[in-house]
């Protein structure tokens, strides 16, 4: 099984954005992701963003995992299968 | 004491800085809170703004009741008038646009977000711009004036505060509680580093009793804007600034707490009662931020975002200014301060800041964010 790692820098930019931008893509996404075959890993440096958008992607039964790097915060979407 | 500006000087920068450091700690962003709503049907954060006003609720009134508070209502409310609510609605658009209230403005800028730093330009130009029109506006209030001189709605009915502050404060406690039993008041993830916002809600309440207590009103910021844009606009223009009416008003002449001579101010570039106030919370917010974000070592200034934040932080940041003097008064002064008291003006302004919050969230959608 091919997996398939999509990556969003949406550094500099606050909420809504980053969630509204986490939604579309995880939306467009969301069988692959559901069946194991995508993750999509983003890089913001708000702060504010590593509360809502693992807060939003757990309420639809994703998995999330978040870590501060040099960069700023590693906000991990995939399905644990 | 001799001094009535000392008191002030060192409330005031005390909570700037730690409201500063507690919204960004906590991500205390009330423009979100209205947003968020209207956006992702998310009542968390307004839940955790509940938690504020109860819990100022319950304090003023208690201090009041106990003798502690010397003005009731506090300096600068008025009698409410359909201003509040148009200028409340025009508000709620450009701090949805803005990416920021006032106040949130500051701690994002001071945390290193560009874009706030573009909407900090836009709300002191908007606030200045204003004085243009406020012979206009402030005309329009008075003929919309809803009331004879009541100011709170305690006043208006000929109730003594206690008799509708305590219920409400009680019924919201009692709502506010079952949520957090149920787990709806915390954040499931949250940083090292975060605090949970409805702790902050009580920091930030505790900040605004203390403002309440030693400089005589509760937590407000707007008109230094208006002054700092003044005193822009005077380097180029001074007969001009001298020349608005706005701008020469002193419409604020109290005593403060503890102090036994009056202060004035305004909205002119001169430094006064507003400016003693006023500029040590925005500076003290910025850098209670800025503290914040370098002890995570998370100060990064970061300006590669699509132009159309920067446009809708610029236009959003000078409606969110104009409108603010419309009100007048911002949503820290209303929500934090006057909406715990009753004040009627407080009130109208939130009835307005809904639609205009709902109307900035679709406007946000479909213009500057591509999220389709």
């Amino acid at each position: 099984m091919k997996h398939n790692t999509i990556k969003m820098d949406i550094r500099g930019q606050i909420c809504p954005s980053c969630l509204l931008l986490a939604l579309k893509e995880v939306n467009a996404n969301i069988e692959a992701i559901k069946r194991g075959e995508s993750e999509i890993r983003i890089l913001s440096d708000d702060r504010h963003a590593t509360a809502t958008i693992p807060d939003a992607i757990m309420k639809m039964g994703i998995s999330t995992s978040v870590e501060k790097t040099d960069e700023g915060f590693e906000i991990r979407i995939f399905d644990e299968g | 004491m001799e001094n009535p500006y000392l008191i002030i000087l060192v409330t005031s920068s005390l909570c700037g800085l730690l409201a500063g450091f507690i919204m960004h700690r906590s991500d205390f962003c009330v423009t979100g809170m209205f947003r968020d709503l209207f956006l992702f049907r998310d009542a968390f954060m307004l839940r955790v703004l509940g938690v504020l006003i109860v819990v100022s609720m319950l304090l003023f009134e208690l201090a009041l009741l106990g003798g502690a508070i010397s003005h009731h209502p506090f300096p600068l409310l008025g009698t409410p008038s359909l201003a509040n609510i148009i200028g409340g609605f025009f508000f709620g658009v450009g701090m949805v646009l803005a990416g920021g209230c006032v106040v949130g403005t500051l701690y994002k800028m001071g945390s290193g977000s560009v874009v706030s730093i573009i909407a900090f330009v836009g709300l002191l130009a908007g606030s200045a711009l204003y004085a243009e029109f406020h012979p206009w506006w402030g005309a329009f209030a008075k003929a919309t004036s809803l009331t004879d001189g009541a100011v709170t709605l305690p006043q208006l009915l000929a109730l003594p505060s206690y008799a509708l502050t305590l219920p409400m404060a009680l019924f919201g406690g009692v709502y506010l509680w079952r949520h957090y039993r149920r787990g709806e008041l915390t954040r499931s993830t949250l940083l090292p580093g975060s605090i949970q916002p409805w702790q902050a809600a009580l920091v930030l309440a505790l900040l605004g009793f203390a403002s309440y207590l030693f400089v005589g009103m509760p937590l407000g910021i707007t008109t230094s804007y208006a002054k700092l844009g003044a005193s822009v606009e005077a380097l180029f223009a001074p007969e001009h600034v001298a020349s608005l009416g706005y701008f020469t008003a002193m419409p604020l002449n109290y005593t403060p707490p503890l102090a036994s001579t009056a202060i004035t101010g305004g909205a002119g570039p001169q430094l006064d009662a507003v400016a003693a106030i006023q500029y040590p919370l925005v500076v003290g917010i910025t850098l209670g931020a800025m503290i914040s974000a370098l002890l995570l070592r998370e100060l990064r200034f970061h300006y590669r975002v699509p132009v159309s934040h920067y446009v809708s932080a610029l236009l959003g940041g000078c409606v969110l200014g104009f409108a603010a003097r419309m009100v007048p008064g911002c949503n820290i002064w209303h929500l934090w301060g006057g909406v715990p008291i009753l004040a009627m003006q407080s009130l109208l302004f939130l009835l307005g800041l809904l639609p205009g919050s709902w109307l900035g969230s679709k406007l946000l959608t479909r213009y500057v964010i591509n999220s389709k």
